[in-house]
């Protein structure tokens, strides 16, 4: 971390005469390093680590229930008397194997809701939050472009997102070797890449409608119905005669679709999660970079 | 506009919504501040201070009009304009496990580490735990906190909006004499309030603020002679008003039985010798606040005893 770095920019200038306009003076006492992510981090640090913490716990409890349940075929037997179409929208057609168990419990479904709990509340915070509390102000009137805090924000949005999903995915790989699982490592790791592109990108929604509108609660309301319609699009594509179309839509099953935790995460699918982040956090730039903030 | 101009507005306006809710929050606001003056920024709640402020800053854009600090809009100056600000908002919002100290730290980090060899010496200047976190700070902590930041880095251009807000009156002195030491280091101090009392000791030059417009301007012991004194003087026995409304600088008299209550402008002493012929067993003088001065700008036309008053 590179946070708290002071430069002591062209301090031979500073006390001399007030530099005239326009002079290359101005840039005296300017901002340098990643002051404001260094700081964003260690305001959030307790919550990081108790985030962690319970991503950890849920990811190790449903990893250890697998021999004592899927194992055995008990899970399977309980599967086979729902109905076809409801087996597929839980995407618990593979629930017999330890890939499909995991992809159907934890990667499919809790990390995901654990971690967009996180992320799109973390999101919806970091500017609009902040602005509709003021607390972003002296911030915002120091000598940091608006770009700057966006983008240092931003990634310590990236960067709290990628600790979660690293944090389940090294649980899973974990456990998943000392219960001797059948589950390869590198699938496994593609796949929690893949669980972090899907929070980010749904994050970044909420962060991108937030910095666009100074609004928190749309910032929230942005990223959450994204992700509802996202998992309802996919849940719910089986179920229809010609459901391909609805899934394609869906962030969730460029994630999901294909076993990722037995052929690894599907590069198009990576790839579109990553440009619709990229979108999102560009577009709110530009909203943010011309509008009125703290109104 | 000369080199020396720090500050200037021309025909600022910030309009809000459209259509039938279009509110104006600014309407043609002139200002003009010179390099190394103390200036006032007066004006009731709501009625555009904060939000000349924020233009200045480069955190709300104008609908029409320019403004500029340093000589360059606050959207081409920039960072390097806001560097050379030191700035208090007036509605201060902190919060956080931080401490003080480590705000603060944060705070001069986004300038390079300007001023951060002060925080130790404002700090105890202005009696503040350094440890303390910010969550728990009372309001007149955090005002200190807030002060503090503004002055850190010795800027060219304090911009200060309702800087005395919640600091008790020990602080307030302790505030008002950082205002003049930066003065004498050469610094423009531009300070907004809703109260004259607050700026008349350190400001030079006073504007008038309402409904988006400057509608005066002037030296502050200027504004303070027109905003007069209250007078209130008790006798032990009635006394007739006429003889006192004859008197220079006094009008509005009013008298209830044996007490006399009048507006007083400029020296009291006609009116103290004058009282001086009767029994007095109370007197008090209040000086009148920046609601009576803005009673008096809408009090139209002005009666000519007034006018003769004020250009005595």
């Amino acid at each position: 971390m590179t946070a708290e770095t002071t430069d002591h920019a062209g301090a031979a200038s500073t006390h001399s005469a007030p530099p005239a306009p326009g002079s290359p003076l101005e840039q005296t006492g300017a901002y340098r390093g990643a002051a404001v992510l260094g700081w964003v981090l260690s305001q959030h640090r307790r919550a990081l680590l108790l985030w962690g913490l319970a991503v950890a716990v849920v990811a190790a409890i449903y990893v250890s229930f697998y021999p004592a349940m899927g194992d055995t075929g008990e899970l399977e037997a309980l599967v086979e008397g729902l109905p076809d179409g409801l087996i597929a929208a839980l995407g618990y057609d593979g629930i017999g194997t330890a890939a499909g168990y995991l992809e159907s419990t934890v990667f499919g479904l809790l990390a995901p809701i654990l971690l967009l709990v996180f992320a799109l509340a973390f999101a919806a915070r970091l500017i609009a939050g902040e602005e509709e509390s003021g607390e972003l102000e002296l911030e915002l009137t120091a000598p940091v472009g608006r770009r700057r805090v966006y983008l240092e924000r931003a990634v310590a949005l990236a960067i709290a997102v990628s600790w979660l999903g690293v944090v389940t995915g090294t649980v899973s790989l974990l456990l998943v070797a000392a219960l001797d699982l059948e589950v390869a490592a590198w699938p496994l790791v593609t796949t929690t890449v893949g669980l972090i592109l899907l929070v980010l990108a749904m994050a970044a929604i909420s962060y991108a409608v937030g910095a666009a509108t100074g609004r928190r609660a749309w910032a929230l309301g942005a990223g959450a119905g994204v992700a509802v319609a996202g998992y309802m699009a996919n849940a719910l594509a089986p179920l229809l005669e010609d459901g391909a179309w609805l899934a394609r839509l869906s962030p969730f099953a460029w994630y999901l679709s294909e076993d990722p935790l037995v052929h690894g995460l599907r590069g198009a699918g990576a790839a579109g999660l990553l440009v619709v982040a990229v979108v999102a956090i560009v577009v709110g730039l530009l909203a943010y970079e011309r509008r009125d903030l703290g109104v | 506009m000369s080199a020396d101009t720090v500050i200037r507005t021309e025909g600022l306006v910030k309009a809000y919504g459209s259509g039938n809710r279009r509110v104006l929050a600014l309407d043609g606001l002139d200002l003009e501040v010179q390099r190394g003056e103390v200036f006032g920024f007066l004006g009731p709640n709501g009625a555009g201070k904060s939000t000349t402020i924020r233009v200045l800053l480069d955190q709300l854009r104008p609908t029409a009009g320019m403004a500029e600090v340093f000589g360059r809009s606050p959207v081409d100056g920039g960072v390097g304009t806001r560097a050379r600000i030191g700035y208090l908002p007036g509605e201060l919002a902190m919060g956080g496990r931080a401490s003080a100290g480590e705000l603060l730290h944060h705070l001069t980090a986004l300038r390079g580490g300007r001023g951060a060899e002060r925080i130790d010496d404002l700090a105890e200047r202005l009696t503040l735990d350094l440890d303390r976190p910010i969550r728990g700070l009372s309001k007149g902590n955090k005002q200190k906190v807030g002060v503090i930041q503004a002055f850190l880095h010795r800027p060219e251009l304090l911009i200060l909006d309702e800087p005395t807000s919640g600091l008790d009156p020990l602080l307030q002195h302790e505030f008002l004499a950082m205002v003049r030491e930066a003065q004498a280091d050469g610094a423009t101090v531009f300070m907004s309030s809703h109260v004259l009392s607050e700026v008349e000791s350190v400001a030079g030059r006073v504007a008038i603020v309402r409904a988006g417009r400057i509608v005066d301007l002037d030296e502050v012991a200027t504004l303070r002679h027109h905003a007069g004194q209250r007078i209130e003087l008790r006798f032990d026995a009635p006394v007739e008003p006429a003889p006192f409304a004859a008197l220079p600088g006094v009008s509005d008299v009013e008298v209830e039985d044996s007490t006399l209550r009048c507006l007083l402008r400029g020296e009291p002493d006609a009116l103290l010798k004058a009282a001086a012929g009767h029994h007095v067993t109370r007197w008090s003088a209040t000086d009148r606040e920046l609601e009576d001065l803005f009673l008096d700008h809408y009090r139209m036309p002005v009666t000519p005893e007034e006018v003769a008053d004020d250009d005595r």
